[in-house]
């Protein structure tokens, strides 16, 4: 019997010039959430698509459940269980006839499909209403929720989810927290694909974080965080950032690592300055802040988080693409 | 169990891309309504004029001079005009075809027969006494030639009312160039006195045109026409869809969705076929309809051999199509293509002008498209009522294209899975 579920090794895709992803080896042991952690164009998404066959590597070998993907793969398609990044539904179909469809290739019929379809409606929020209008009708969120219904329905054993959360709002996106929690309790393997690092650190029992084609760091968010000792982080919003207060920051001795930051949720600038000795050096980031004429609005500890480990492995936040 | 499973999949697949076309507007226009508008307004406007070179115009003669004939009590046997006349009609570079008998459209080696099979356009039947009546031979008593005008027989093809104009303007062209020679040497040969020859020697020879008995009834262009649109049908609905179905599926991302489920390619490509041969089928009804609704066509039902001819022809159609829809990028360019070759090719398939009408190599190209096969067996089938045999050289031309194009098409779909 396979401990893993999923074992990629020296796996490698090139497109004309890009390496998308480069010489990548990890494994993923049966029943457990793997969190695929990093930025746009990390290569996450054709990791994923290697995963189940969409795209074929270049070298390397992927095992799935214990199948050669290359050749056993109509074995391990029986096994998969994919939610794509984009929104792959039959527009000019209700949700329940895309649902039917998928089943359907997934070989369920009868009595067995439809049960499938009245419970992953359920799971869909949908009102009987939206169920008999077309996809193209509905809203960003409802269209999401029915994608990744669809990869659900022959309840496979592991389950690959890119980006299931992108463009759900606050609420939904909780909801599926809790799916996909439950569905790890089932015991399911699943390899949940993600740039936000909450979501990887919340989630996952163990998480890789890849950039430019490859994985930078690997193990449980807490050992990744332990790793790189990066156990807070001080996050200050000043009235006004400027390059002096930056400069100033830097100089305060024990400070690892600061960097400005855009909180989203507050809309707001702020400088986080990553240090081990929290306490010990306040009083000294908010005499240096005074000092260059800045005021202080808000400080607030923190421990250190996975978003901190990428940058200080690679100097760039996880979302600077987004903030463009 | 896994053949029941592959063949539900095989249906959901196809059901799925049937629906992506009845409930898109778009589509519908242009996978099945299309050949119905050119139908219906070349139907309406198109006329049955035209001109063409002597030599494509297949002419049957039937030389009855040299029969034996009674002449003022005595056999003659005389052939010398009918026999100038055969030679200058091949001189005048008709392709010319000698028939003992007119005969009846059912006797194998008559001229009757080679009109309802289309071989011939025309006929034209010259009688036993051709040679006496024009050479004076028929005298009274005294031995005075009695003025007697010849008198020669066309038969048309009813079926093809374009090909039997174009046949009749000309021999009957050259029959009023035949009459100015024959009146140049007649003249000379005049008996002296004869004023009454004036008047016939104006006029020597008299012509009636009837349309052979090919099937038993009057055609019209329209009724040729409409089994035409067959040919049209897959066009637009075969080899267009084809075209599209799969390259959509791509660019949206279906297909690749499709292909992670444990489902071979070749079941995908089997439900996209049976969804395209639907839509084919639909069409083809759709157009038969618009036929016997709009323009009362009349035409005959072998439902059998129709349905077969057009399945073979969605071979070619629907192979073409996956070829098209294997090299195309994205679906816009798998419809470029498809449009870009299928709106001139339905001028070469010979549904709405025949192809005798074109110049010589757009008629080569145009004979050798299975679509034009199709065209021609629908004709036969539905418009001359021939039967099944008739029809089997395009039957068999359709299969053996059908089979290649399809199998070259299938090819180059693995080939196309193998790019990802
Ligand atoms: N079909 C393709 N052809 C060419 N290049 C590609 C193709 N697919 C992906 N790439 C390139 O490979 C790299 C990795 O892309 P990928 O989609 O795997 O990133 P990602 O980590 O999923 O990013 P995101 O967070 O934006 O989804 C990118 O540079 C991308 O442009
Ligand atoms: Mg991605």
């Amino acid at each position: 019997m396979n401990l893993n579920d999923i074992e990629i090794d020296a796996v490698t895709k090139r497109f004309e010039d890009t390496v998308a992803v480069d010489n990548v080896s990890m494994k993923v042991a049966k029943g457990e959430l793997f969190g695929l952690l990093g930025p746009n164009g990390a290569g996450k998404s054709t990791l994923t698509k290697m995963l189940c066959g969409m795209v074929n590597p270049t070298s390397g070998t992927i095992k799935v459940g214990g199948y050669n993907i290359r050749d056993n793969a109509m074995k391990v398609k029986e096994l998969l269980g994919v939610v794509p990044q984009d929104i792959v539904l039959y527009d000019y179909m209700n949700a329940r006839e895309n649902l039917a469809f998928f089943g359907k290739l997934y070989g369920l019929s009868g009595g067995k499909l439809r049960d499938r379809i009245e419970e992953l409606l359920k799971f869909t929020q949908l009102d009987e209403k939206a169920v008999k209008r077309h996809i193209s009708t509905y809203s960003g969120g409802m269209k999401r929720r029915v994608n990744i219904a669809a990869a659900l329905l022959h309840e496979p054993q592991v389950m690959l989810l890119d980006e299931p959360n992108a463009g759900l709002d606050p609420g939904n996106r909780l909801a599926l927290w809790e799916i996909i929690q439950t569905l790890h309790k089932e015991g399911k393997t699943i390899v949940l694909t993600t740039h936000m690092m909450d979501e990887a650190e919340e989630l996952s029992d163990q998480v890789a974080i890849m950039d430019k084609g490859k994985i930078i760091a690997l193990g449980s968010p807490r050992q990744l965080i332990k790793k790189v000792k990066m156990e807070n982080t001080i996050t200050v919003v000043p009235n006004k950032i400027t390059p002096k207060l930056m400069e100033a920051v830097k100089k305060i001795s024990g400070v690892k690592r600061s960097y400005r930051a855009y909180d989203e949720e507050e809309k707001i600038e702020t400088i986080k300055i990553i240090t081990e000795r929290a306490e010990d050096i306040l009083p000294e980031v908010v005499s240096g802040i005074s000092s260059v004429g800045s005021k202080i609005l808000s400080v607030q500890l923190s421990r250190g988080t996975l978003e901190d480990v990428f940058i200080l492995l690679t100097g760039r936040s996880l979302r600077e693409e987004e903030q463009l | 169990m896994k053949l029941k499973r592959t063949i539900r999949q095989v249906f959901a697949i196809a059901k799925t891309d049937f629906l992506g076309i009845v409930r898109n507007k778009t589509a519908i226009f242009f996978t099945l309504l299309f050949p119905l508008f050119f139908l219906i307004i070349i139907g309406f406007t198109f006329g049955t004029q035209g001109t063409g070179e002597t030599s494509r115009i297949q002419v049957g003669t039937v030389n009855l001079d040299g029969n034996m004939i009674d002449v003022n009590g005595t056999v003659s046997q005389n052939s010398t005009i009918g026999d100038v006349f055969v030679q200058v009609l091949k001189d005048a570079n008709f392709t010319v075809y000698e028939y003992d008998v007119y005969g009846d459209k059912d006797t194998n080696g008559t001229a009757a027969y080679d009109i309802s099979r289309g071989e011939i356009k025309i006929a034209v039947v010259l009688p036993a006494n051709f040679t006496e009546t024009l050479s004076y031979q028929y005298t009274d008593s005294l031995g005075i030639p009695i003025p007697t005008r010849a008198h020669l027989d066309l038969y048309t093809d009813p079926s093809d009312p374009t090909g039997s104009i174009i046949g009749q303007q000309s021999l009957l062209g050259f029959i009023s160039g035949f009459i100015k020679y024959y009146q140049e040497i007649a003249i000379n040969q005049l008996p002296e006195n004869l004023q009454d020859y004036a008047e016939v020697l104006a006029d020597p020879i008299t012509v009636s045109t009837s349309e052979a008995d090919v099937s038993g009834r009057q055609l019209r262009w329209i009724d040729y026409m409409v089994p035409g649109t067959l040919g049209l049908v897959l066009l637009w609905s075969g080899l267009n869809h084809a075209s599209v179905a799969i390259a959509t599926e791509r660019t949206k991302g279906t297909f690749q969705r499709m292909v992670i489920a444990p489902v071979s390619s070749i079941t995908v490509l089997a439900g996209k076929f049976i969804s395209s041969l639907a839509i084919v089928y639909i069409s083809a009804v759709i157009m038969l309809a618009s036929g016997l609704l709009l323009f009362q066509v009349n035409l005959y039902w072998n439902v059998p051999a129709i349905i077969l001819a057009i399945f073979l022809g969605a071979l070619s159609a629907i192979g073409i199509g996956l070829i098209i829809s294997s090299i195309a990028k994205n679906e816009e360019a798998a419809n470029s293509i498809a449009v870009l070759i299928s709106v001139p090719l339905q001028f070469f398939i010979g549904a709405f002008f025949p192809l005798d009408i074109m110049p010589e190599p757009a008629q080569i190209f145009g004979e050798a498209l299975p679509f034009t096969k199709l065209v021609y067996a629908m004709q036969d089938i539905m418009t001359k009522n021939l039967p099944f045999e008739a029809v089997m050289p395009e039957i068999i031309y359709l299969t053996i294209s059908g089979l290649i194009l399809f199998v070259v098409g299938i090819i180059a779909y693995r080939l196309s899975l193998k790019r990802l």
